[in-house]
């Protein structure tokens, strides 16, 4: 009688998509619009995959407003979304607030959090909640951790997983993540994809798009495929995310060696390469710079000087992800999406509305 | 792009910003005693802004302002004691004394006024472009204007026809949440200003607006963008102030704990303050000298202008009409 709903939980960057490499670069734009929409796509996904509570936080502008707005519309009912539950938080419109939404989410042990963002969101999101598996979708600018895909089909890969159908050996995939450490500034912080170390001095604007701007850069996984930082790594040295290891290379615009790289949407930049090499776990690297900002994952983060000693550390201790192409390939060859008479969705059980029927 | 900031760039960063800061809060205290005539809306807690985007302006790059107006002034280069005596309704002032303070205007310094008339300064800084493009000058112009303002037609025909004529323009949007007690969470149909760039095919960029080097940064973006003819951009600084829409306001309408926590938390001269010292670029001694300074500024600014005499009958008709030979 006092099952707890199957609950899971979902979280948005209100913020992402709209930093300054619109300026810089060509970088496009995730709208809160284009936001609500993937929301509701894998609201439908959850639904019929009979999730029957989403969590979702409460945030300053609109996009739970919106999808609750749209809760009471048809398509809401004919899809049958699962339950919605808004966590009350108060909102300071920083990284801050998806912490403790992610906190929150943790506490109510949801099956899994599906996070639309860029590389900080996820990382935020990661820090919080252990190992609840995370449903990664890209709304941010450069990134490498999420995946862009549709998220209809990520949501029922997601909703598969969290109703129990899937072995966790398919359907997980454990992440790799570089730590960022000070013992004697109390630093401790988590990088999914990539830690750079830039000569600016100031976190600024957050983005990096130079390669004057670059001196060092440590990877946990280097796709020859992407942009940003994780495609500089990965046209050189490349890395997958299953390999155990990791790698670094060490720039310098007076080197002789270069290479052509995609720094950011539209923006192709010859960054000089001093040398490059694998990154082992458990071991932890100095900086190449005695003075500067460490990018965590795209974003400069953290400024240090000459009297603070940050190490850099590849580990095997990030979080779990839902492996969406391993849910959505078991799912089809058991047939988990076969539906039967009884289902409302069943062709049969449509006819009647059929017009002149 | 940022090139990096010079020690002399820093030091006038921080000097513009807290001039900002010490005007405007001596008026919180100042507009209390019944002295000032008119209305003053404060922009304490802004400054990084104004400061931020003024740092890539020179007197030829004109901006037009709001009804929150002093901190743009401020960081344009307006002589402060002609600011004070303006806003007191003194001859003495920058218009006369027949302005106040949602009037003040400057040209010699490219600030083309505050405004009174929400959103209008938009369409002022496109005729104030095309001028620029006409003299084949490289000049930009910027317009200042709120969360309420970003509502106003005005600013969509200004950011039309700015796009359409490719003209040297920033949009500045200060989202500080609120358009007088309307939050614009609940006001603003597509929630981040920003994205309305899209509409009028211009980049459009969200930034912290408690951080002077991250609007700085952006802001350099979008003047060099502008300078070398490649057209308008919009940027959406978010920040909050810290005194109500206008003084005397109760502010029901914010968390009770809403303002310290930003104080507390985000200030933009405690942050200036710590990481430029932390980072060994300036001394705590250079900032207490420039604080120091800055209150005798202020002191004499105030005592100057309370002594200073109102515009008699006699002129009430001067500085009003152009007088055409």
């Amino acid at each position: 009688m006092n099952r707890r709903p199957l609950t899971v939980g979902i979280i948005a960057n209100p913020a992402s998509g709209r930093d300054v490499r619109r300026l810089i670069a060509n970088a496009g734009l995730f709208s809160s619009t284009d936001k609500v929409s993937v929301i509701q796509r894998l609201l439908a996904a959850f639904g019929a995959t009979g999730i029957e509570q989403v969590l979702m936080p409460t945030d300053m502008i609109g996009m739970a407003a919106a999808v609750l707005k749209n809760s009471h519309s048809r398509q809401a009912r004919s899809s049958h979304w699962p339950a919605l539950e808004f966590l009350d938080l108060t909102l300071r419109q920083t990284v801050e607030d998806t912490r403790r939404a992610a906190r929150l989410m943790a506490e109510r042990e949801v099956a899994l959090i599906a996070v639309l963002g860029g590389d900080g969101t996820h990382k935020a999101v990661a820090a919080e909640v252990g190992d609840i598996p995370l449903l990664t979708l890209s709304t941010g600018t450069n990134n490498a951790f999420p995946e862009l895909r549709e998220a209809t089909s990520a949501g029922l890969a997601g909703g598969l997983y969290a109703s129990g159908r899937i072995p966790d050996a398919i359907g997980l995939r454990r992440n790799k993540r570089l730590l960022v450490c000070d013992a004697g500034r109390g630093l401790r912080e988590v990088a999914l994809v990539d830690v750079a170390v830039s000569p600016l001095r100031f976190v600024g604007a957050r983005a990096i798009s130079r390669a004057q701007d670059l001196a060092e850069v440590f990877v946990t996984f280097a796709e020859p495929q992407s942009i940003g930082l994780s495609a500089l790594c990965g046209l050189w040295l490349p890395v997958s995310r299953q390999a155990p290891g990791g790698a670094w290379m060490r720039l310098d615009p007076q080197s002789p060696e270069a290479l052509l790289v995609p720094l950011a949407p539209g923006l192709l930049q010859g960054c000089g390469v001093l040398a490059a090499g694998p990154l082992e776990p458990g071991v932890a690297h100095g900086l190449s710079l005695s003075s500067g900002t460490l990018a965590l994952d795209g974003e400069r983060e953290i400024e240090f000087n000459a009297h603070d000693r940050p190490t850099v550390t590849l580990d095997a201790g990030g979080p779990l992800s839902i492996d969406v192409n391993a849910v959505l390939a078991y799912a089809a060859q058991q047939r988990l999406l076969a539906i039967g008479r009884e289902h409302p969705q069943h062709p049969l059980n449509l006819q009647e509305d059929t017009p002149g029927e | 792009m940022s090139t990096p900031l010079t020690h002399d760039q820093l030091l006038h960063a921080y000097q513009v910003m807290r001039t900002i800061r010490a005007f405007e809060e001596r008026l919180h205290v100042e507009f209390a005693t019944g002295e000032i005539p008119g209305f003053v809306h404060l922009y304490a807690g802004e400054e990084a802004s104004a400061a931020g985007v003024m740092a890539h302006l020179g007197d030829d790059d004109c901006i037009a302002s709001n009804h929150r107006g002093h901190g743009h002034c401020i960081a344009k280069g307006v002589d402060v004691y002609g600011m004070m005596a303006e806003i007191y309704g003194k001859k003495t002032g920058v218009c006369q004394g027949k302005g106040g303070s949602m009037h003040i205007a400057d040209f010699e310094k490219g600030m083309l006024g505050a405004n009174g008339i929400v959103g209008a300064g938009a369409p002022l800084v496109v005729g104030a472009a095309l001028a620029a493009r006409l003299k084949g000058t490289d000049s930009v112009a910027v317009v200042f204007f709120g969360d309420g303002g970003s509502n106003e037609g005005a600013v969509f025909e200004a950011m039309n026809m700015a796009s359409v004529w490719n003209l040297p323009c920033l949009f500045i949007a200060e989202n500080n949440g609120y358009a007088e007690a309307t939050a614009s969470n609940w006001s603003v149909a597509c929630d981040h200003i920003a994205d309305r760039a899209a509409g009028f095919g211009m980049p459009g960029v969200t930034v912290d607006g408690f951080d002077f080097f991250a609007v700085h940064e952006a802001a350099g973006a979008a003047v060099e963008r502008a300078r070398a003819g490649e057209g308008p951009s919009l940027i959406e600084v978010k920040l909050t102030r810290y005194y109500g829409h206008f003084e005397g306001d109760a502010q029901t309408y914010r968390a009770p704990d809403e303002v310290k926590h930003f104080r507390e938390n985000q200030d933009c001269l405690m942050q200036f303050r710590e990481r430029t010292t932390r980072a060994g670029l300036l001394t705590v001694e250079q900032l207490d000298q420039i604080d120091k300074e800055v209150d005798l500024l202020i002191e004499n600014a105030v005592y100057k202008a309370k002594s200073d005499p109102k515009p008699s009958a006699a002129d009430l008709l001067t500085d009003v009409y152009v007088s055409y030979p």
